[in-house]
């Protein structure tokens, strides 16, 4: 398997620290901010920075997951139905300013359908997208506001997204399609 | 073989290195048939080192079989009044497809068979058809077989009739059957009597037992067979003191129960006979769950029937209605029982009770679905599975559907090969098979206008090569 | 939070689409649901029973929010067509399908449709043709599921045929049971009343006998029948397995000793007219589930009803609205329930099935 390893633990760890900084200066506070992290890795990212958050300004931020399953645009081409994750939203989303959190950006299509949901829970002041890596070849009009690693890469390549909380360790690596086990 | 077409007198027919079965003679062996000119010249069982020589090069009962031309004593053939479903003609090819020379049909048409003008119309077809299969007739017992009224049973005895029955019903008065077996027995005729009280099956479905429970299926007692078989056996009992040739034929037996009651009433001397079908047989009401096992392999080593979900044994989906059929299929102990009846002479003969039927009446919800099951051109391979797998002797499978079936019709002129066995100097009535080659069951490859039966799509033992009827070429292989 | 749970759980499940072109997700550990029709519930697996569960918690979840709506079934056709007359289930079914954004046809045939002349098949045949892409269907004959299965070329889900299955009812009589009791292993399930023409006992017995349940049938003698024969069978662990146990009895008291969960099944006036029993009074005094009756089981034991009820007779009034009679939920549930066999059903494509087979 010939995988770069293009994010180091520390590498991780810097990243969040500073996008929860960045988040709480674009915000000028804390208040009404919720952070919701997108199934499945955007969930811990979103607790990490939560927790980061907790550290440098001593405020609990409400902490969501959502899973897009019921608002993908490609369920009729793939053959069976994905299993769901599940979507709990523990605030109420009216006026907030929800925080999307995943951890790669690519063609943009699963920011759509978060942004398609999260409006079926109420209506929020503003939405903004924090990711952990952006990979480039978007399809659609959408960018993120706060990117741990920006990482040009072909089409033909995979960026993998490792966390202790769902796969025992933090890397982030690319590898090219083909050489996967 | 000389080029011969379907209807031809067979001009010259010489089989060597086969295994011929001859059920009147008692015999079976390594042998030669020579038909010339329609008539069977020439029937030689070889002896000694020559039958030695001929089983080593492959002339054993697992190769090209000789007997005498099938007889089934009861076949549906719906003209007039349902040429959808079969017409003489699709059934007397259908017969021939499957080695029958000579069949008898059940009088359950539109307008039934009771008076000699039916018979007249159905004879005419037969003859249209150009068909060399012989094709005999049941009257009905009762006109429009209604159960009230006695049918024309003399006219249509003087019109050749070989049976009489209400078959698809029961002759539900025992006033009725008491007096139709009185005159019958002054004719001399056997009444072949369909065995079921209707009072117990109203509304059924399926065999009553654990598939239908499981299935939510309404329940078809055995009992309703058991108990009119026993009543029409007493019946019987009552009317001999008056009509000492009276004869009853108990057709289609399907449960242990009912065999019982004819293997007791044999050995009390009763002139009763029965017949039974491949299908109840081969196949148990599994099936109807959507297994296609056989009978034999559906039980265990103490008997009991196998449990199929237990087993995970369904290859098709459940609720077919190719599956339904009166009697229905019973579960597999009864299907052992049968088998067992066959082997120790209980059961006469095996007919097939063929019911072809139009795929519009078929095509519906299992419960309202028509009940029958096409069996003319699968029944020699239902039996020869039943041989392959040790079950049945191919001697008495060749019984069954030769001299059994002829001596419940009381052997009288007219029935060709089944009555008189492979005899140099006849008109040939034989049937040449391939007990080691298989054909597959398909539509296409049924001469039957009705498609409904559960072999559909399954690879059947004992490919039907030729069927030579009266001298005539009724049947070739496509590959023969 | 349960999200953040099942997020950990899983080691490697399916991803959004996050690569060129399309379907590009990532292996599954979980299978994903493989059936193309739900006609019954002794095909499914303890993984695909699994599946329906974790599922149909996603769609609760869906029902909590203001906006009960989710887009993933937008553009497609969903034909409910009942033969037997049933409110609650038919508009059970279509408030599942529109929560999913479907499009939805609901058809009322009545047993005339079929003296009319016009045939099943006929039927299935027009409904497809009409755009339809999964049938939901309800028929008073047994199996009759399985011959639109044959002839339509989308899903087929059975919303209850004959005497033999009621596929969604079972899934959420068993959803409801597991909210309250967790694993149902050795529990003490008790289904009460007619099973002999009951469809919802069926299908429970395969549902509650794969989960391995403690089950008890329970009835007066006629309306047994069969089951008796069926308990036979799977005993000494000749059947499917797993379970703890399948007794069928008359004896009411034994059955209800220690229950940790009592099913009612409603009694119909007919079963008199057949005589096949005495008399609903008669049954009522000696088998209806009244307070005394239910103080033999467990205190906090469930009371379940898969409804419409006959109070007074298969079932008290005073026991129908005690607290932990959950025949409420039932129907909330099946809400959910039938949002999730809606989902799961409509992901696998008439494409991808083996020559031959109808899917299962």
């Amino acid at each position: 398997m010939d995988a770069r390893q293009i994010m180091t633990a520390d590498e991780i760890r810097r990243a969040i620290v500073r996008i929860s900084h960045e988040i709480v200066e674009r915000q000028a506070g804390t208040e009404g901010l919720v952070l919701v992290g997108i199934q499945r890795r955007g969930v811990p990212l979103a607790e990490r920075i939560a927790a980061a958050i907790a550290e440098h300004e001593d405020v609990a931020v409400p902490v969501g997951a959502l899973d897009i399953t019921f608002y993908r645009d490609d369920l009729s081409l793939i053959a069976q139905q994905p299993i769901v994750k599940g979507t709990a939203i523990p605030v109420d989303l009216n006026a907030k300013t929800v925080v999307l959190v995943d951890d790669v950006l690519f063609t943009g299509r699963t920011i759509r359908a978060a942004m398609d949901a999260l409006v079926d829970f109420g209506r929020p002041q503003a939405i903004r997208l924090a990711v952990l890596v952006d990979r480039g070849h978007r399809e659609l009009p959408i960018r993120a506001d706060h990117v741990g690693k920006n990482v040009p890469t072909s089409r033909d390549e995979l960026v993998k997204v490792h966390l202790a909380e769902t796969d025992g360790e933090d890397a982030v690596r690319i590898e090219r399609r083909g050489d996967e086990a | 073989m000389a080029e011969m077409r379907v209807g031809e007198t067979v001009k010259l027919l010489e089989i060597s290195r086969a295994w011929l079965v001859d059920p009147v003679a008692g015999r079976e062996g390594p042998g030669e048939v020579v038909v010339r000119d329609g008539i069977l010249e020439a029937v030689t069982w070889l002896e000694g080192d020559e039958a030695d020589a001929a089983r080593a090069e492959g002339g054993g009962p697992g190769g090209i079989v000789v007997a005498p031309g099938l007889l089934d004593i009861h076949v549906h053939l719906r003209e007039p009044g349902n040429e959808d479903a079969e017409t003489v003609a699709s059934g007397l090819a259908a017969a021939a497809h499957g080695g029958f020379t000579t069949v008898c049909a059940m009088p359950n048409t539109t307008p039934a068979a009771d008076e000699p003008g039916v018979f007249a119309r159905v004879r005419a077809a037969a003859a249209a058809s150009g068909s060399p299969v012989e094709l005999l007739l049941h009257g009905a017992v009762t006109v429009g077989r209604g159960g009230e009224r006695l049918a024309a049973l003399g006219e249509l005895a003087d019109a050749g009739a070989v049976g009489f029955s209400d078959d698809g019903s029961p002759v539900q008065s025992p006033v009725i059957l008491r007096n139709a077996l009185l005159y019958l027995g002054m004719l001399g005729l056997p009444l072949f009597e369909h065995v079921e009280d209707p009072a117990l099956t109203a509304g059924a479905e399926a065999n009553e037992g654990y598939v239908a429970s499981v299935l939510g299926l309404k329940g078809w007692p055995a009992a309703a067979e058991v108990a009119a078989a026993q009543r029409a056996i007493a019946v019987l009992a009552a009317v001999l003191p008056d009509a000492p040739a009276a004869r009853l034929h108990l057709t289609h037996l399907s449960t242990a129960g009912a065999l019982d009651a004819v293997r007791r009433a044999k050995a009390a001397g009763l002139p009763v006979t029965c017949d039974v079908t491949p299908h109840h047989l081969g196949f148990t009401d599994e099936w109807v769950a959507g297994s296609r096992r056989w009978a034999w392999e559906a039980v265990d080593d103490d008997g009991i029937a196998r449990d199929p979900w237990a087993d995970r044994a369904f290859v098709a989906h459940p609720y077919a209605t190719s599956c339904k059929v009166n009697p229905p299929l019973r579960a597999a102990e009864d299907a052992a029982a049968v088998l067992a009846a066959l082997v120790d002479g209980t059961a006469d003969a095996v007919a097939t009770d063929h019911a072809p039927h139009a795929q519009v009446d078929k095509e519906a919800e299992f419960g309202l679905a028509a009940n029958g099951i096409c069996g003319l051109e699968t029944a020699l391979g239902v039996l020869l599975a039943a041989v392959a797998a040790g079950r049945l002797t191919l001697a008495r499978a060749i019984e069954a559907l030769t001299t059994g079936p002829a001596r419940v019709l009381g052997g009288r002129p007219g029935r060709r090969g089944a009555a008189r066995g492979l005899v140099e100097g006849e008109p040939a009535d034989l049937v040449v098979f391939d007990a080691g080659e298989t054909w597959a069951v398909t539509p296409a490859a049924l001469a039957s206008r009705g498609k409904n039966t559960p072999l559909l799509g399954r690879e059947l033992p004992g490919r039907v090569l030729l069927t030579v009827a009266d001298g005539r070429l009724a049947h070739r292989d496509a590959e023969a | 939070m349960r999200a953040v749970e099942g997020a950990g759980a899983a080691a490697r499940g399916a991803g959004p689409v996050e690569g060129a072109g399309t379907a590009t997700t990532e292996p599954a550990t979980e299978l994903p649901w493989h059936h193309r029709h739900l006609l019954d519930v002794d095909g499914l697996s303890a993984a695909d029973i699994a599946l329906v569960m974790k599922t149909t918690d996603a769609m609760k979840e869906i029902l909590a929010r203001p906006i009960t709506k989710v887009p993933v079934l937008r553009g497609r056709n969903v034909t409910i067509i009942f033969y037997e007359a049933s409110t609650r289930t038919r508009v059970s079914f279509e408030v599942a399908a529109k929560n999913l954004s479907a499009d939805v046809v609901n058809i009322a045939a009545s047993a005339s449709s079929v003296t009319k002349g016009e045939s099943l098949v006929d039927t299935i045949r027009t409904i497809e043709a009409l755009g339809a892409h999964m049938i939901v269907m309800r028929h008073g004959t047994s199996g009759a599921p399985y011959l639109a299965a044959e002839v339509f070329s989308g899903s087929v889900l059975n919303g209850g045929d004959g005497w033999h299955a009621h596929p969604s009812q079972a899934l959420l009589d068993l959803y409801t049971m597991r909210a309250h009791l967790g694993d149902l292993r050795g529990r003490k399930v008790v289904i009460l009343g007619d099973v002999l023409h009951s469809r919802v006992a069926r299908s429970n017995v395969w549902t509650l006998t794969a989960m391995g349940a403690d089950l008890w049938i329970c009835g007066p003698t006629p309306i047994l029948r069969g089951f008796d024969a069926w308990a036979a069978r799977w005993a000494n662990g000749r059947g499917p397995g797993g379970h703890a146990g399948f007794t069928v009895t008359s004896d009411i008291d034994a059955a209800l000793a220690d229950a940790d969960v009592v099913m009612a099944l409603r009694l119909q006036r007919e079963r008199m007219d057949a005589g096949l029993l005495p008399s609903l009074r008669e049954y009522a005094a000696r088998f209806g589930l009244t307070r005394e009756r239910l103080a033999a089981a467990k205190p906090d034991a469930l009371v379940m009803h898969p409804g419409p009820m006959n109070e007074g007779v298969e079932i008290a009034p005073d026991v129908a609205v005690l607290d932990r009679s959950v025949i409420t939920e039932q129907v909330t549930n099946g809400v959910a329930v039938r949002m999730a066999l809606l989902y799961l059903l409509s992901g696998v494509h008439a494409g991808g099935f083996p020559e031959g087979s109808i899917g299962g």
